[in-house]
């Protein structure tokens, strides 16, 4: 720090810089009150207002929020993308001491993906699928360093070496279609990497892969960082990747910073409410499924200037009259640390208020009666062809292989797995909307396959489905109410007044008021469309409802919300749910089993609690161990991890389904056999050759769960 | 914190939809045209297929305010008198193709499989042949009239509609409101026209505003190579036709058509596109 540089806030003894004191001389890219608007028809939206934050060389800063908290924006305009509808207002985008909006257009240009190099969400269309792999890897090459084609191909094969491809000169004369999704994010890690930049931009770039591989990432993410002393503004709506990866955390609500500092002093102990409740509403690995997820009330609202309260008044728990009247300014402490919060100091040891826990009676235990729904051998093949001419016979491929369990009345089972472990896909067959290849469904002792495709309204009536996507479930030509009546009127409620009064009795069920029975989609909220989908799902009474990633689109906060509203649902109506999804932290909050699927195949059931702890399939250790976490200091040391290889398709023919990706992986045996159900104890199966004593031995990946009795 | 009490306050609602101003222009071009279309002989100075040999091929003056043709007839009044025949033709043609072509694409696309294959391919076969053939083709076997160009228009542009309908209907049927209607048990019925056919008309009300003026411009062709309106009745297609030996001598006899033409075309389009505007629910209220 040099003396010319007047310095806002006291000198602090720790080099962190904060935004309030950052220099331009020891930042590398420093924002400095930066404000966006958008255009919109119906006037501008605020979408980043006074943003100010800087990183130094070699730091790596998270940059968390909701979505429409303005993370996202912020990104785009240090790459010079905001887009046609997008428009600084004002502030300074730093880079080496230069404002970058002072450059023309042709120096951006040149600094974009030289000197600042970018990685993006979505690996699949980031990547142009007419061109090989090692071509888009060059490009910026021959852009920049005045590269011919052939004289990078080199340089491309090292850079493939680097994020950690093993066959860097065939991989290289690839497709992207013919590379698996963590494949394809190493190759864009390799483009960013071409030309040597300061400073990556990473927008959401594990959002899109699975648990599994954005370990895998992350891992290889943070290396990179360290070996070439980058500077990396992680953009993320996940805490537990920020935590891992950065040195320091930015925290946006409303287009606004709400608290900076440190890494390990903004997750462990935040101070301003927002953070407080974000940290509170993430769902942890818990073996108690009375526990209520905190949640934050209300939703972000759409700005559209410069407010006169303090932006999450609306939502605070400890608002009060002041924080109505006063626009609240970022303020800085000794450590380095800012929060803007007038009641900081007074609030630094208040924790978030706790749900209640009292209201949830400790549900009876599953009645050992006859189950509701059961599966027997279920197989579905997708686009096998049968025919007596050999040339037209096609194999298909095996989605669900062998798979049979039960749900109890009154039961939450989950369903965890990773993208094609066909999770979905048993969940649709148990609604009939796959017809399965073999096996039975049977729901409440009728086959459900059979009855569906006679027409048969009763059964359809009493197993519904919640999607993930709130959006396309619902069709955006009709009314909230509309689409709730149609069930109603399937079910003969012939009076329209009836009908109606039980739309707004679904609607205050569900927490949303009875006058958004008027409303189309798009005008309400991604929780407030996800409520919607409930109602319409309990609209026919049912007993049984799918969840397909019901909670996995939402923001963290609203997950808690509806995640608590699915928990009291089924405690107040007696539903039985088969809760799929790929988190097994939302997994452990509403669910008494769980299965654990790979390859279309169950690896390991049981009760959750025993699922979370030794003895563990192989796969469930390793998705377990990947899990991004909020660990403070006082968890210890974070226990080793077990990184799996890349997914790749699963191997075909016999043996086991993980065998491919394994790292227990005895030999043979795992290529030739199917691997045979071991019972660790009640209800608790693993399918595995390693016998159980020596699955048994390894430490649990929770060591904070109590030990079981 | 009971669910109940986390309900959200409810937004305001935004200002009641204003017209786009698209619409408003197309409106305005569009109504003198039907008002011309249902009282123009009224309307014309002189009689349509009144001819007068002394003043032939007159350019536009105060007597005759767009000139007059080789048979001394006035072109004004002439064009005013056929654009009941050009409206009719385009919108009646344009309405025979989505009568036939809508149900077609939604069977195609919902059905899929062999349905669709069958389908698809019989309106390939359709669109191999050239426009103004398929036209000849059905008026070829028995004598012209303006109702069989119609008809013909209106089957040469019926795969157009069935393969827009379709790729819309596949495209909606991987949205998931579609499987919760099928999960509820709904008929196939219900699920084509209440689910998925409100949600084909935006693209469909732009693509047929552009049908209309395909149509014109093709009853214009037929009528050109005198398989449409017959002489001396008139219509704008058929006026232009007229014109070309003389376009030399007296450009002005197409001309009058050709702005009228001009007109309706631009004034469809910017209704389609206005249209589509004011039925698409996401215009309005909040985002």
């Amino acid at each position: 720090m040099t003396a010319l540089v007047p310095l806002s806030a006291a000198a602090s003894p720790d080099p962190t810089p904060t935004p309030a004191s950052a220099t331009a001389v020891s930042a590398l890219l420093e924002v400095r009150n930066l404000t966006i608007n958008y255009a919109s028809p119906r006037g501008t939206l605020r979408a980043a207002s006074d943003v100010s934050f800087a990183i130094r060389p070699g730091e790596v800063m998270g940059l968390v929020g909701e979505s429409g908290s303005g993370k996202s924006t912020v990104a785009m305009a240090i790459l010079d993308l905001l887009g046609e509808a997008g428009r600084i207002d004002g502030g300074e985008i730093l880079f080496e001491g230069t404002d970058l909006r002072r450059l023309s257009a042709a120096h951006r240009r040149r600094l974009r993906g030289d000197r600042i190099a970018a990685v993006f969400q979505d690996p699949f269309t980031s990547l142009n699928p007419a061109l090989t792999v090692g071509r888009q890897i060059a490009e910026p090459l021959v852009q920049h360093k005045g590269f011919t084609p052939r004289q990078a191909a080199p340089r491309v094969e090292e850079l493939l070496a680097e994020v950690g491809i093993r066959e860097p000169r065939r991989i290289a004369q690839s497709y992207p279609h013919q590379l698996s999704g963590g494949m394809q994010q190493r190759v864009l890690i390799a483009t960013a990497l071409g030309c040597d930049p300061k400073l990556l931009i990473l927008d959401e770039p594990t959002t899109a892969l699975d648990v599994t591989v954005e370990a895998r990432i992350i891992e290889l993410l943070a290396g990179l960082c360290e070996s070439h002393h980058l500077s990396a503004l992680f953009v993320s709506h996940n805490l537990g990747i920020v935590n891992r990866i950065c040195n320091s955390v930015c925290v946006l609500y409303g287009s606004e910073v709400v608290e900076t500092g440190r890494t390990r002093d903004v997750l462990a102990r935040p101070v301003h409410p927002y953070t407080k409740g974000l940290v509170a509403a993430l769902p942890r690995i818990t073996t108690d499924r009375r526990h209520r997820l905190s949640s934050i009330p209300g939703t972000v609202s759409k700005l559209s200037g410069a407010s006169e309260s303090c932006v999450f008044a609306p939502r605070c728990p400890f608002a009060e009259e002041t924080c109505r009247r006063l626009p609240q300014a970022l303020r800085g402490d000794a450590a380095g640390n800012s929060v803007r919060c007038w009641k900081a100091e007074a609030l630094a040891g208040t924790p978030w208020p706790e749900e209640s826990t009292a209201s949830r009676p400790q549900a009876a235990p599953p009645a050992r009666t006859a189950p509701l729904v059961q599966v027997e051998a279920l197989r579905k093949v997708f686009g096998e062809r049968r025919s007596i001419l050999p040339w037209l016979r096609r194999d298909g491929t095996v989605a669900v292989d062998d798979v049979s369990f039960t749900i109890q009345r009154g039961e939450v089972l989950g369903v965890v797995g990773e993208s094609g472990s066909g999770k979905s896909t048993i969940g649709r067959s148990l609604l009939a909307l796959i017809e399965p290849t073999a096996g039975t469904v049977l729901f409440d002792g009728a086959d459900f396959v059979k009855q569906a495709k006679e027409g048969d309204r009763d059964l359809r009536r009493r197993a519904q489905l919640v999607f993930q996507n709130s959006a396309a479930s619902l069709n955006p030509r009709k009314t909230v109410g509309a689409a709730m009546e149609r069930p109603l009127v399937l079910a003969g409620r012939q009076g329209e007044a009836e009908r109606r009064e039980m739309i707004a009795a679904l609607l205050t069920r569900v927490g949303l008021p009875a006058a958004y029975a008027d409303r189309y989609p798009h005008e309400l909220s991604g929780g407030e469309r996800q409520r919607v989908n409930i109602a319409r799902a309990l609209a026919t009474d049912p007993e049984f409802v799918v969840c397909d990633e019901a909670v996995s689109a939402l923001d963290v906060s609203v997950q808690a919300n509806i995640l608590n509203l699915l928990a009291d649902l089924r405690d107040e109506l007696g539903l039985s749910y088969l809760f799929i999804t790929h988190d097994i932290a939302v997994v452990s909050h509403i669910a008494d089993r769980v299965l654990v699927v790979y390859g279309g195949t169950i690896c390991e059931e049981g009760p959750i609690g025993r699922v979370l702890r030794p003895p563990y399939h192989p796969y469930t250790e390793a998705l377990l161990s990947a899990v991004p976490r909020l660990s403070g200091a006082e968890d210890g040391p974070e226990p080793e991890r077990i990184l799996l290889e890349d997914s790749t398709a699963p191997p075909g023919g016999g043996g086991c389904a993980f065998r491919g990706r394994c790292p227990r992986k005895l030999g043979a045996i795992c290529d030739e056999r199917a691997p045979p159900v071991q019972t660790a104890a009640d209800g608790h199966r693993i399918a595995c050759h390693i016998p159980l004593a020596e699955l048994a031995e390894r430490a649990s990946v929770f060591p904070e769960l109590a030990a079981l009795h | 914190m009971t669910a109940a009490s986390q309900t959200p306050a409810a937004p305001a609602r935004s200002a009641p939809k204003r017209w786009p101003t698209s619409l408003v222009l197309g409106i305005a071009l569009l109504a003198p045209l039907l008002v011309v279309a249902v009282a123009g002989p009224w309307l014309a100075p002189y009689p349509y297929d009144e001819m007068n040999i002394m003043s032939r091929l007159q350019p536009p003056g105060p007597d005759f305010w767009f000139g007059t043709d080789e048979y001394g007839r006035d072109v004004f009044s002439r064009t005013l008198v056929g654009t009941t025949n050009s409206l009719v033709m385009g919108v009646a043609a344009t309405a025979i193709s989505l009568l036939v072509g809508v149900p077609l694409g939604l069977v195609a696309g919902y059905g899929r499989g062999r349905t669709d294959e069958i389908i698809m391919r019989c309106m390939d076969v359709l669109m191999s042949f050239p426009p103004i053939l398929l036209g000849i083709l059905v008026l070829a076997v028995t004598p012209p009239a303006l109702w069989k160009a119609v008809v013909a228009i209106g089957i040469v542009y019926v795969p157009q509609v069935v393969r827009l309908t379709r790729a819309i209907t596949l495209e909606l049927m991987q949205e998931e409101f579609i499987t919760a209607a099928r999960l509820r048990g709904e008929s196939t019925a219900y699920i084509l026209f209440h689910e998925i056919l409100p949600n084909i008309w935006p693209p469909l009300a732009v693509e047929s505003s552009l049908r209309v003026v395909f149509a014109i411009l093709l009853g214009a062709a037929l009528s050109f190579i005198g398989m449409g309106a017959q002489p001396p009745s008139s219509d704008w297609g058929l006026m232009i036709s007229e014109a070309r030996p003389f376009v030399e001598q007296a450009p002005w006899i197409a001309l009058c058509p050709g702005l009228a033409m001009g007109i309706t075309v631009i004034g469809i389009n910017l209704l389609g596109d206005g249209l589509r505007a004011v039925l698409d629910p996401r215009n309005t209220g909040g985002h």
